[in-house]
């Protein structure tokens, strides 16, 4: 595999997380569907592995970021299977909407090891590390756009996170956004 | 608090974007360890399950 190749599919596998992480935001502001705090840290645990990918496609693909990669999506993975197990026996409930038959943390677990295994997959190849010349301009747009993407979504994930949960812990259920209820939480710090 | 973990993948995304890759790294372990932390205050139900 050169490294146009693996450029353009460390590429294409951001811009699936930040599909991702975008498709979370649409169900939280268009279904109102409020994300539970382990589903906040789910987010996290997306912009962890992509991250690792990140990396990739700003100072070439390396051994190490492939690691961050896998590690956040284990660490993701490991909070996804948790809230799986959770609801796994019938009729013990569930959170959320389902998209397809599937809650959002059943998707989210299928997603972290799909970065698992695409990143252990790209981790075969060895050409790719081998130093390149200079890249066009057309070939670093998608990447540039999904690394910009990335930073604006965890942005975004503070501005949001901050709006459900005020300054410290989140609610286990929310129930709205604290931020009109609590003043973000400072409120309870004063008084305190 | 929860917000933590995003604020340093940021910090550390745009570390990388200005082409300061330790610093990125540094970030992102930190962001980790912060996820890990909260992680382990919400994670606080037992699992019904018998394995």
């Amino acid at each position: 595999m050169t490294a146009d190749l693996s450029r353009l599919l460390n590429a294409l596998g951001l811009v699936a997380v930040d599909t991702v992480l975008v498709l979370a935001f649409a169900d939280q502001l268009w279904f109102r569907d409020l994300p539970c705090p382990i589903c906040i840290l789910q987010r996290a645990g997306f912009i962890a592995a992509g991250f690792g990918i990140a990396l990739n496609l700003i100072f070439g693909p390396r051994p190490s970021h492939y690691g961050l990669a896998i590690l956040g999506a284990v660490i993701g993975g490991v909070m996804s299977a948790d809230q799986v197990l959770h609801y796994i026996v019938p009729g013990t409930g569930s959170y959320g909407n389902a998209v397809f038959g599937l809650h959002l943390y059943t998707w989210a677990l299928i997603g972290f090891v799909l970065i698992v295994i695409g990143s252990a997959v790209m981790l075969l190849f060895d050409r790719q590390y081998e130093p390149s010349g200079p890249i066009p301009l057309r070939e670093v747009t998608l990447p540039l756009l999904a690394v910009a993407l990335l930073g604006l979504l965890a942005v975004a994930n503070v501005v949001s996170t901050l709006a459900i949960c005020g300054v410290g812990l989140c609610p286990e259920a929310p129930g709205g956004y604290l931020i009109f209820h609590e003043n973000l939480g400072l409120a309870q710090i004063k008084s305190s | 608090m929860m917000s933590l973990p995003f604020i340093l993948f940021a910090c550390g995304l745009a570390a990388g974007w200005t082409s300061r890759r330790e610093a990125a790294m540094g970030f992102w372990v930190a962001g980790v360890l912060v996820l890990l932390v909260l992680f382990r205050f919400h994670a606080t139900d037992v699992l019904n399950l018998g394995l």
